[in-house]
């Protein structure tokens, strides 16, 4: 190889090299890149799973409509996303590389309060806008006061109460006995540790027992124990999926069925129902889209889904699809790629999506409605309230 | 204080969940015991198991519990190429070479488990691993009994295949001194690569049982690595029977800090005890009986 040849490649090389380093050509002036860090390995995976799909389709939609316009000129929208594996560490350092080395204009969140405000906090510090769902409102709101952070999912107080009410007025008859159990992660906390004991006397239950484990805890044989030797009918539990099967697996096995069993969180995706099969039947988990309820494209929604993946669809496409295009409508009203001019669009957002109507307030939140759901037969059902019942109460649990 | 049906049936389930925790640590005990290597990819040999007998059922209707032997054929064979083409090149450049390649291999096998199976939390569907077996105040998981028994029956075999075969006379010798018994003309390499072969099926069927009685994902081989070690550290390391008694006390500690602590204290339970072990008895509560 003659010298001249191989200072080429040399030059290459480096060039090569500070490209990925200062992150040159990952994005071009006629592109417009938004970004999001999202848990597709890991405890958290089955809601990634589902957030990447909204995320990918809402921007699919606007590339096929000619892209944005910006300045008078069409531009496509770039959508990189990185996996956070289920840690805030790297969550935090995924949004810090979307906005130093892909020059991201604005993000979009992850989920569960731990994975995304680690990196709305990163955000917020960078002033580039953010809209995330899967993030309970109070857990979202208790970090700080956002001024480029916004969150469109539903409020803890309202879930817990959610459950509650159903069973007042589906008529489900218990001993009043309470038992819950709940993770000690943020949302884990507020709803397990506080909101519910408070809702149960409200409601004129007993709290026979609260019970509260790390989050990665994978044995409940004592807990399980306690609760049936104190009659508990009613178990409330909030614990991300795994721990959810556990917990449904591991009381079958000690003989403990109460009358009604809901699990928030970890009860949501379809994951949940594919692992536990027949156990997953009268499970009540609180719920804030279905495909049935009365918004535009929210039965497409499903459709396409599971047309595409063919998987059962979750709710978490519905508030991932939404949060998507509250960012592109934002930057298509801004026309500009200009954060402030970004983020003071969204902030206008007053307009009905696939999740609901979604109108954030000066909490920069936007409230979803909840619905009660139960699993049968490995879909969900509405049975509360009334208005958007798909299907009957199962009562008691199988 | 829980009344006294509660902590005994917590204390009889820790107990056989301890067994059937001694029968995924005894091929890290084994692996150790004979190749002197910390197989830091254990606790995804015993996922790719759970993996295994997932889809053994699946593809074949036939219950994982009947496929064992099967399901310990095909994770022995999944491993024995990681050995020959991996390990058995970085003999003589120490333990700490194989066991950053065990570290790497565990990282390949983590994100091999989310291409090929996806993220998702599964679970081996059996009736049996749902049902509950009473006895007057003590109930239990009919899945702990049976995983205990399998557990048991299986440490029992190994026991006597290193005490009482040819291969065992071989396996014992070079764990002993590989380099004397080259000389001596016994096949250290192949003693050692069917080793870990008999390990990795041991995690398999453990994994089977696990996935059968819990639920599992592509990052639950930690949990099971970490768990493995305590046992094997207690049972004293490479000692078959030792693993039984390790995974057996493991078990047991670990139900009275959930009883009097939460069950969320169980982990602290068994790691506090792992590093009072490693400080005052390294060689673990039977090192003068090794088999």
């Amino acid at each position: 190889m003659s010298q001249r040849l191989k200072n080429i490649v040399k030059a290459g090389s480096l060039l090569a090299l500070a490209s990925i380093a200062f992150g040159l050509g990952a994005a071009r002036a006629d592109e417009i890149v938004i970004g999001a860090s999202l848990p597709l390995s890991g405890p958290l995976a089955g809601f990634g799973s589902f957030q990447q799909w909204g995320y990918k389709r809402a921007v699919a939609e606007v590339n096929k409509a000619g892209g944005i316009s910006i300045g008078g000129t069409k531009q496509m929208v770039i959508l990189i996303i990185r996996d956070d594996k289920t840690d805030p560490n790297a969550a935090a350092s995924n949004t810090e590389t979307l906005i130093s080395r892909d020059h991201v204009v604005a993000m979009l969140g992850s989920c569960t309060p731990a994975l995304v405000n680690a990196g709305a906090l990163v955000a917020e510090r960078a002033k580039k806008p953010l809209v995330t769902g899967c993030d309970p409102l109070e857990a979202f709101k208790s970090v700080r006061k956002w001024n480029y952070v916004w969150d469109l999912f539903f409020d803890e107080p309202e879930l817990a109460a959610a459950q509650f009410k159903a069973l007042a007025e589906l008529g489900a008859q218990t001993n009043k006995k309470i038992a819950i159990w709940h993770d000690n992660g943020p949302d884990g906390q507020v709803v397990g540790g506080k909101i519910w004991p408070a809702l149960a006397k409200d409601f004129g239950y007993e709290v026979v027992q609260n019970a509260e484990f790390p989050v990665d805890n994978t044995q409940f044989t004592s807990i399980i124990g306690e609760a049936k030797s104190k009659g508990a009918e009613v178990v409330l539990v909030d614990a991300i999926t795994p721990q959810a099967i556990a917990i449904r697996k591991q009381m079958a096995a000690a003989g403990f069925t109460p009358k009604v069993l809901n699990i928030e969180k970890g009860a949501e995706p379809v994951q949940f129902a594919e692992a536990l099969g027949k156990l997953s039947d009268g499970i009540l988990v609180g719920g804030y889209w279905d495909s049935s309820l009365p918004y535009p494209g929210a039965a497409d929604l499903s459709k396409a889904f599971e047309s595409e993946t063919k998987l059962t669809s979750s709710q978490h496409i519905a508030d991932s699809y939404a949060a998507a295009q509250i960012l592109l409508d934002a930057i298509a009203s801004a026309g500009s790629t200009d954060p402030e001019k970004i983020n003071a669009a969204i902030a206008k957002t007053d307009k009905t999506y696939a999740v609901g109507p979604v109108k954030f307030d000066e909490n920069h939140t936007a409230k979803l409605p909840i619905v009660s759901l139960q699993w049968q037969g490995g879909k969900t059902v509405i049975i509360w309230p009334k208005a958007a019942k798909t299907g009957e109460f199962l009562f008691p649990l199988p | 204080m829980p009344d006294i049906g509660v902590a005994l049936s917590t204390i009889v389930s820790g107990v056989l969940l301890g067994g059937m925790l001694a029968l995924t640590a005894l091929g890290l005990s084994i692996v150790l015991g004979v190749m002197r290597l910390v197989n830091l990819a254990h606790g995804d040999f015993v996922v790719v198991g759970a993996y295994v007998g997932l889809f053994f059922l699946k593809f074949t209707g036939v219950d994982p519990l009947l496929g064992l032997p099967v399901i310990a054929l095909i994770v022995a064979a999944l491993a024995i190429p990681l050995y020959r083409f991996l390990l058995a090149p970085l003999a003589e450049r120490g333990p700490e070479a194989q066991m950053m390649t065990m570290f790497a291999v565990a990282i390949i096998l983590e994100n091999a488990f989310v291409l090929g199976f996806s993220a998702d939390t599964r679970s081996i569907e059996r009736d049996y691993a749902t049902l509950p077996l009473t006895l007057g105040p003590v109930t239990v998981p009919l899945i702990y009994v049976i995983g205990f028994a399998i557990a048991v029956a299986l440490i029992l075999a190994v026991h006597w295949l290193i005490s009482r075969t040819r291969f065992g006379r071989d396996l014992r010798a070079s764990a002993a001194d590989a380099q004397a018994a080259a000389t001596l003309g016994i096949d250290v390499k192949r003693v050692q690569m069917l080793t870990f072969g008999l390990g990795a099926a041991c995690a398999g069927v453990g994994g089977t049982l696990i996935g059968a009685a819990f639920q599992f994902g592509p990052s639950s081989g930690a949990a099971y690595l970490l768990n493995s070690l305590a046992i094997v550290v207690l049972g004293g390391l490479g000692n078959v029977l030792g693993t039984l008694f390790g995974g057996v006390t493991l078990g047991f500690l670990q139900s009275v800090g959930g009883l009097t602590l939460g069950d969320g204290y169980r982990d602290l339970v068994g790691m506090a005890l792992f590093l009072l072990v490693l400080a005052f008895r390294p060689d673990g509560f039977l090192a003068r009986r090794r088999s």
